[in-house]
Formats: C-alpha cells, structure tokens, sequence
C-alpha cells in the first residue's frame, strides 16, 4: 500500500494512525504540498486528478478519499476497526466517517489558513468548527450516559480515527478546544491506545511513561 | 536618526515560490509588497522602495536605512550542499519567543519526542556561550545532546554536538554534526519575519550534506520539527519576550537564551519584547 | 469578598487529567493526581511562561510539558530534567490556588474562603457545557434554591450551576436528579443544547 503522504496534513494522519494501530505496512511517498505545491502538479494530477492528499495505490487500485483508504486499510489489516458488532455500531461508523469531511472543510481549512497562509474565509470555518465539536461533544457525552467510551460504541473503530485528528488540531486554527470535556478525555482514551503514533500539534500522553529516576550514563 | 528596529534585514518572501501576483505581506506592522518588476523583485511599501535583496533562499528587505550588510552563512556557498526552502508557518507569537526556543534543546525529549531528544536523556551540560563583540553576534559553541534521530539521515540515536549562532535581531542559525559528513557542520536557520510584535511568519532553511534522502522528506522532516513547536509558541506568557530578569527564572541550560534578551536589551532591540515586569 | 467558582464536574477530571479554567478572570491549570488529588494552580511555568494546563501528570506531580519540570502538590518545583542532580531552589514555585470537591462538582476559590461550598444533594452530574453568551437563567425558566438554579431540561429535573467566563461567556455545570435513567439523561442533555441554542440566539 503506497500512501501519498504530507506530514502536516492531519486527513494523511489518518491513514498513518490506524496503519500503525493494525500493524499495516505503509509506503510512505512525500508530497510537497506547502511550499511547493506537487498536488497541484501535472504528475501528480495524473495520479488524482482532484489534486488532494491522502491517495493510496495498491496495485491497480488507486483511492483518492480519506474515508475510502481507512476503510480499505481496515478491511485489509483490522477489520475490527470497521466496527460491525451491530447495525447500529456500523451505521455510527459510517455517520462519522461522513461527518469527518465536515472537519476537514472547516477546521481543517482553519487550520492550513492560520499555519501556511492558504485562502481561506477564516470566520466562517472558525464557526463551522465550533459546530462541529459542539456536535462531537454532545455524541459523546450521549455514548458515556449510556456506557459507550467511543464515538461508535464501547471500542475504538474508525468513527474516532476519522474524528480524532482534527479535534485535537483546531487550535492551529484558533478554535479553542478548552470547552469540550468529553473532546478532552475521548482523545486521551484514542492517545492511550497501543501503537499510537503522534502528530504535530498533537503530542503523546507523557504520563503513560514513569518518570525517569536516576541519571543515564 | 538611527531605529535598531527598523535598520535590520528582514525575510519577506522565498524566491522560489514567489509566483508573477506577487506577495502582499506585513512587516513591523506595516503593509509590504514583494512583487517582479522587469525581471527583478522589488519590494515597497508605502509608496516606498525599500532595500532589499535574495540571499539563502529568500528575499530579504530593510524598512529603514540598513545599518549592516546581511549577515553571511559562509557554507551557503560550499559546493556539494544541499540547500532547502522549508517554506513559511505563522504563528501567532513573538518572533523573539520563536528565535529564543530555536535556540533551546532542553525541550528536545518533551517537544520532539523520540527524534531531537527523549527520556532518560534529559540533561544539558556545561556549554560556552559568549556575546562576540567583534561581529556583534551571540555564539553558543560545545553544545552536546543525546538524540534518538538527530537528522532525516541518521539512522539511530547519536551524542549530536551544536552551535547556534544569533547574527541578527529575529535569525537563528544552528550548526549540529552531521552523520553523512563527520567534520563538517549541517546548517540549519530560522529566519523570522516579524509581522507584529505578537504575531510572526518563519521561514526555516537549511543547508545539507545530504545526497541521499529525497527533497520532499527533508522538508517534512523540517516543518514536523517546527510544528511540534508551534503549539509551545503560542502558549507562553506573557506573548511578549520578557527582557527584564524576574519575569522568568532561567537555568544553566539557558546560558544562550539569557545571553540573547541581554544582546537585544543592549542593542535597543525591543520589537516583540515585554521590557517592565508585569 | 471570595467565594467558591464551580469549575468542573469531578466526573470529566479523573486522575492524571488537567484541564484550563477561568476564575474571576483569572487562568488557572486544574489537574488531579494519581492518587485523586485535586489542584488549580496559576496556569504558567515560572521558567517560560508556558501553560501548565497543556502540562502532564505522573503520580502526584504537574510537569510542563516544554522543558519537562516538575512541580510538587504544594507548588514547589522538584526536578528539573535538564539537570537531574540539582535540586531546584526555592523561589521556583507555581502560585497554588483552593480547590475543593463537593457533591460531584469541583470548586475553586483564588483567595481563602471561610464557608464551604455548597453540596447538592439528590442530584447525578450531567454535562458542562460553554456558552459564548451570558445566562440568565431566570429568563430561561429556572429558580434558585440550595445554592444552584432549579428547573426542568428534556422532562428531567436538574440543578444547574453558572460559571461566568471572560468576553461574556459563561460555563453551565448540570446536575440531574438522582433517579434519572439513561434515557432521561440523553434527553436532559439535548434540553442543555436548546438552552445554549436560545440563550446564543438572545443574544447575537
């Protein structure tokens, strides 16, 4: 599995996250999108004529949407994190998975506006995102009253790798995330899963490690 | 008269990416245009040419009257270096908290995580830090720290020996072993262009002797370093540089960062500094 | 005169958890330590400024998460990684505020108070929610009695406590009544959401 990656970019994230939480193996092919601009390439519009990142390649089949890659790496190395316990676990799924394409066009848009300078009409996708984490915070304190520590049940599934990046990214757009204790102890639980690998902007939990009694040589 | 400020290059642009609609930014305050005229880059504002030129990378550009050249990387021009246009991240800080956690490493196992530093390796040892009056620079020099990925080309984790080198008000510049290279020094700056006193624009650069590793990686592996310290920037208190002790309390390891406020309070270079304790 | 803010719900700071809050205009880094501990301390290392509440907790210690110092319960710095043998003087010390526990709610005062806050009882902890408005919340139906405000959200009786916030923004704490089911608490949590809807709509 090839995946056309940016080391920014919190949707290519995605992919890397539950590749390392399932153990799939990733080969990573850089794309410079800030400065240079590849996805906006001729070579690279042959490969996604859309010009976005994340794409997967993996033999003749090429995925040029977030969702579409999880599900296909999940499927291929984790099928549990496609979370068909129930009809109602799987349409969950499915709900956030959409769900996060909203994140992505607001928090995300924020995001790339206030870091990198890239066009954006920043009040009004500062705006959408606090919607959006209104309405994640609200699902989840929903899940807790009825027993569930997920976005889609009572484990981890692809709803939470959907939602997780851009939940915890939103002050890079100046989108407080203060306000949302269930955001707040959701992203912990997904920080604390085995495997977690980090993002910039998004640091591990360094209270997993004990603290460092005596000195190295 | 003579403004400390307003005297100092500045990076407006990367020539690279500086496209024929040109680039309306700030600095100081003040709007600027970067734009090509007739071929060449010219930069104004207010009505205003003012001087500037492309060095490293970048077009540097000088709101008042330039009370000194450009300060020279010399292994700019070394042959078989690569040379690496990281591209700019904002952040709403001051560009002095940005230069003064570039010259930081303590921070390494807490920031960068299992790349610049980790756990146990915590400690920073005696290094010497001096205000070299000659060429008016802050150098810190025999700076040794464990990392557990020093570079994209290293492959483990290696003792990397550092100097830093403050040539001007808002540049940093580093020079660290270089694992492909033993003898000579990777360079790698951070040059800040100061839009207000609490918000800045930085353009990370770097000069590699790196045959190996794709364009691409070195620039990611660059932009996940700063990022990581993005969020660190623009979470410190006051927003302002505090160059007045009491605000703060300093360690050892911060011999560098001392040397500096006491260079920019002695040079009248106040822009983005907090000088009374709040 | 200070008087004890309510903050948090105990329920959303378990152990090994800070989290920022606003007092009387004032940041503070709220956290609990591993044995259950809880602390508001001024949210700002001593060293460089950096928010505490962006910090980590291990056993019953607050470390900064830019430079890795530790802080003891009662403020006082006591290790600082970048020398591992020094022992930290003094003078580092994180300013420490009064928080206290009382009826499923975390409560906070910046000066010493004399009074204890109040514990509701009968009630379950809800939800905090945020409002980018101010709350009024007789308009909005509720009545004060015990030391909170008293009415119904979603057809469930809850106790609701105002936690007023800098740019007139407030935070509601909820508490709903003892006997509410699942089901109930869904509803009553839906009810807080019209509330914010209305109390937002009022006043933009």
């Amino acid at each position: 599995m090839i995946l056309y990656d940016y080391a920014l970019s919190p949707d290519c994230y995605k992919i890397r996250l539950l590749a390392a939480l399932t153990g799939a193996k990733l080969t990573l092919r850089a794309v410079d999108f800030h400065p240079g601009g590849e996805h906006r390439s001729p070579a690279f519009l042959a490969i996604n004529p859309g010009g976005t990142i994340p794409v997967m390649q993996d033999g003749t089949l090429t995925l040029t949407d977030s969702a579409a890659i999880l599900t296909f790496v999940a499927a291929k190395s984790g099928p549990a994190w496609l979370g068909d316990d129930s009809p109602e676990m799987r349409a969950r799924v499915a709900q956030w998975l959409a769900f996060a394409q909203r994140l992505s066009a607001s928090i995300g848009k924020a995001r790339t506006h206030d870091m990198l300078q890239k066009p954006a009409d920043i009040v009004a996708c500062r705006k959408a995102g606090v919607q959006c984490l209104r309405e994640i915070e609200a699902a989840l304190v929903e899940r807790h009253l009825t027993g569930d520590a997920f976005l889609a049940g009572n484990r981890p599934t692809l709803a939470d790798i959907a939602c997780f990046p851009h939940s915890m990214l939103a002050p890079d757009g100046g989108i407080s995330v203060d306000p949302y204790p269930a955001i707040r102890l959701w992203t912990r639980s997904v920080r604390a899963l085995p495997g977690f690998i980090e993002m910039p902007g998004i640091h591990r939990l360094h209270d997993l490690k004990p603290e460092p009694v005596g000195v190295p040589e | 008269m003579t403004d400390p400020i307003r005297d100092e290059w500045y990076p407006v642009a990367l020539v690279s990416q500086l496209g024929p609609e040109g680039r309306d930014t700030r600095l100081l305050g003040e709007p600027v245009r970067v734009a090509w005229q007739d071929g060449a880059i010219i930069v104004t504002s207010g009505g205003h040419t003012l001087p500037s030129q492309q060095r490293y990378g970048h077009v540097w550009a000088c709101p008042g009257t330039p009370a000194r050249p450009l300060f020279d990387i010399p292994e700019a021009d070394q042959p078989g270096r690569r040379l690496v246009d990281v591209g700019l991240v904002r952040v709403k800080c001051s560009p002095l908290r940005a230069v003064e956690n570039f010259l930081d490493i303590a921070h390494f196992p807490f920031v960068h995580t299992d790349i610049l530093g980790a756990e146990p390796h915590t400690e920073v040892g005696k290094y010497d830090v001096a205000i070299r009056e000659e060429v008016d620079e802050v150098w810190a020099t025999k700076v040794h720290f464990y990392q557990p990925q020093a570079a994209k080309s290293a492959a483990g984790g290696i003792t990397t020996e550092y100097m830093y080198r403050v040539p001007a008000p808002t540049v940093s510049i580093l020079y660290k072993t270089c694992p492909p290279r033993p003898g000579e020094w990777d360079v790698i700056t951070l040059f800040v262009q100061p839009l207000d006193e609490e918000l800045c624009e930085v353009w990370p650069w770097m000069a590699l002797f790196d045959d190996d590793t794709p364009m691409t990686d070195l620039i990611h592996f660059q932009q996940t370093i700063f990022l990581q310290d993005r969020s660190i920037l623009e979470n410190q208190l006051p927003h302002r540089l505090p160059l007045d002790p009491g605000m703060e309390i300093p360690t050892r390891a911060d011999l560098t960062s001392i040397a500096y406020r006491r260079w920019l309070k002695r040079r009248g270079y106040t822009y983005g500094a907090q000088l009374v304790a709040a | 005169m200070p008087d004890w803010t309510p903050v948090a719900l105990l329920r959303d700071l378990p152990p090994l958890v800070v989290m920022p809050v606003t007092v009387d205009g004032v940041d503070l880094a709220l956290w609990r330590s591993a044995s259950g501990r809880i602390a508001a301390w001024a949210d700002r290392c001593p060293h460089r400024g950096m928010r505490l509440s962006h910090g980590f907790v291990r056993g019953e210690a607050l470390s900064c998460i830019y430079h890795g110092w530790s802080y003891a319960q009662s403020g006082q710095c006591q290790r600082i990684p970048a020398h591992p043998d020094l022992e930290p003087p003094e003078a580092i010390r994180v300013p420490v505020h009064h928080a206290t526990e009382a009826g499923g709610v975390i409560w906070v005062a910046l000066d010493t108070v004399t009074t204890a806050p109040p514990a509701l009882a009968g009630v379950q902890p809800l939800r905090s929610v945020t409002l980018d408005a101010r709350f009024d919340p007789a308009s909005a139906g509720l009545t004060e009695s015990g030391g909170a405000w008293r009415g119904t959200l979603g057809g469930v009786a809850v106790a609701v406590l105002v936690q007023p916030l800098p740019d007139n923004r407030c935070a509601l704490h909820v508490l709903a009544e003892s006997k509410a089911s699942p089901t109930d608490l869904v509803a009553a949590s839906r009810g807080i959401e019209t509330l914010r809807r209305q109390a937002e709509g009022v006043s933009a």
